[in-house]
């Protein structure tokens, strides 16, 4: 007898055995709560989180968090994407780009971004523009360094049958060495999109007077679990989305390369 | 050396490159001379890092000659023109488009003044000659790398050019596909009248597909030899190795090669 867990081979087989799993958890999380087996103060129920999340939309205050917080981050990440697609490109395309800016562009992307909150609220204060900044600083390196990588790793032999049948220097770019990087722009924007997630709560709990991480920051404060936590429901929610939909659009733009990976 | 009416001439061509690195010269080609005739076929034999490829790159215009010229019916390449395709050992397709559009491709940068339909047309008509009719919306990966060398060939010959380039063009399909598509391959250029120069590896590659063979000395590459594959066409009607010629004409390539190949040791060396 093999000790292994086999999975079964049918999709809806799959998903109900997930939707069993979590219903598990949950439950166990429920008992162990209400028998406060562990301090309540820290750890809520899962139904004292899901009211704490309902009231929390019924009286406004996490919509309006939820809200912020997605402007703001929307904000951030598409000043990252129209900077650091462009830089990244121009970085992995030309040498002398990449000499002059890549010590700058390394030591800002293996710098944690925590340490440079200070700074930004010193010169923003607590404002708007310190959360910004800092979502747009998160996300911009990462897409920097992806879309780096595309023009330098392009296969010189595409480039070569660009040139035979006639592709101009502007065509080869367009035709060729663009179509090659578009999925290192997209994961580019993938990682972009969890660093920024990343800043977006950094700024909110040290500095903000808005958005999820400020939730977080004053429910801790109030010993109010049940909303820190749904809170964090919301976080996941969100950085789970954003990432499974970069995830189909990886697909959507470059299938040979999963393909090639299965085979 | 010299053919009456050749289509492309090589005159002296060399090419010495540049490393990068400690700015030293490393000679790959050294003074090629070689006539080819209007629809002949001519494979080109010899050692690894002859300088074989290096010739094809200064013919399709890719790769300036250091000294020496080649002219194309007469007029000397400085650039790759429509009258010149290629066709690659790692296929060169793009992945992210699909068997009609990579063979479009082929059309999609040249001033050809044709309209939409006729373009079409061509691209039906290319996909028909390599046989992939119902795969115009594969993607590559999809496909067998003979199938995709078929893409490859479908796309050099869609521009309609008047020489073919083929650099190790079945050096990555297997053994079973390689022979089927040297049929193909002799089929296709007796049928569209192309001037060919094939690089490969392989003796037997070359003499069932050539009318001539040159072999290469290692580098820097210079012709060893010419030499006439008397065998009758086409080729694929009947087993050549049966024939009389096939065995010492193989021998005797072989032995060149083999002294070029240990030449090259000893320069190493």
């Amino acid at each position: 007898m093999s000790g292994r867990l086999r999975l079964p081979d049918s999709r809806w087989a799959r998903i109900a055995l997930s939707v069993v799993n979590v219903v598990v958890f949950l439950t166990i999380w429920e008992i162990v709560a209400k028998e406060e087996v562990i301090n309540p103060l820290f750890f809520p129920a899962p139904s004292d989180t899901w009211d704490a999340l309902r009231e929390g939309f019924a009286d406004g205050t996490l919509t309006d968090a939820l809200l912020w917080s997605l402007r703001c981050f929307a904000i951030g990440m598409v000043a990252a994407a129209v900077v650091g697609i462009p830089v990244g490109l121009l970085m992995g395309s030309s040498p002398a780009a990449y000499t002059l800016l890549s010590p700058y562009v390394w030591a800002m992307a293996s710098l944690p971004r925590v340490a440079i909150t200070p700074l930004l609220v010193l010169i923003f204060g607590f404002s708007q523009m310190a959360e910004l900044v800092l979502i747009f600083l998160s996300a911009l390196f990462p897409i920097v360094i992806n879309c780096m990588a595309g023009p330098k790793t392009v296969d010189p032999s595409l480039l070569r049958a660009g040139r035979v049948f006639g592709a101009s220097r502007l065509a080869l770019y367009a035709k060729v060495v663009f179509p090659f990087t578009l999925p290192f722009i997209v994961s580019g924007l993938n990682q972009g999109l969890t660093r920024g997630l990343v800043g977006m709560v950094i700024a909110e709990i040290f500095g903000g007077n808005d958005g999820l991480g400020y939730v977080i920051q004053r429910a801790g404060e109030t010993f109010e679990a049940p909303t820190l936590y749904a809170a964090l429901f919301l976080l996941v929610a969100i950085s789970l989305s954003l990432v499974q939909l970069l995830r189909w659009l990886e697909v959507r733009v470059a299938p040979w390369r999963n393909q090639s990976a299965r085979a | 050396m010299g053919i009456e009416d050749a289509y492309i001439t090589a005159r002296g061509v060399s090419v010495t490159y540049r490393r990068q690195r400690d700015g030293s010269e490393l000679p790959a080609l050294a003074g090629v001379d070689l006539d080819v005739a209007r629809g002949e076929f001519v494979a080109i034999v010899g050692p690894s890092g002859c300088g074989k490829t290096t010739f094809l790159n200064v013919v399709a215009g890719l790769v300036p000659a250091s000294s020496g010229s080649v002219r194309v019916d007469g007029v000397e390449v400085t650039a790759p023109g429509p009258d010149r395709a290629m066709v690659f050992q790692d296929y060169a397709l793009m992945p992210w488009r699909t068997v009609e559009a990579n063979v479009r491709f082929g059309l999609e940068f040249q001033r050809h003044g044709l309209s939409r339909d006729e373009i079409d047309a061509r691209i039906r008509e290319a996909i028909e000659l390599v046989s992939l009719t119902g795969f115009e919306r594969a993607f590559p990966y999809e496909l067998s790398g003979g199938m995709r060398q078929r893409v490859g060939i479908a796309r050099a010959l869609v521009g309609r050019p008047r020489v073919l380039l083929a650099d190790e063009p079945l050096g990555a399909v297997d053994a079973m596909t390689r022979e089927a598509m040297q049929g193909d391959l002799e089929r296709i250029v007796a049928a569209t009248g192309l001037t060919t120069i094939l690089i490969t590896h392989s003796i037997d590659e070359a003499i069932a597909l050539a009318d001539r063979l040159v072999i290469v000395s290692h580098r820097p590459g210079q012709v060893r030899e010419i030499i006439d594959v008397p065998l009758p066409r086409p080729r694929f009607d009947y087993d050549i190795k049966a024939h009389p010629e096939y065995a010492p004409l193989r021998e005797h390539v072989w032995d060149l090669l083999k002294g070029e190949a240990l030449g090259a040791k000893e320069v190493e060396a």
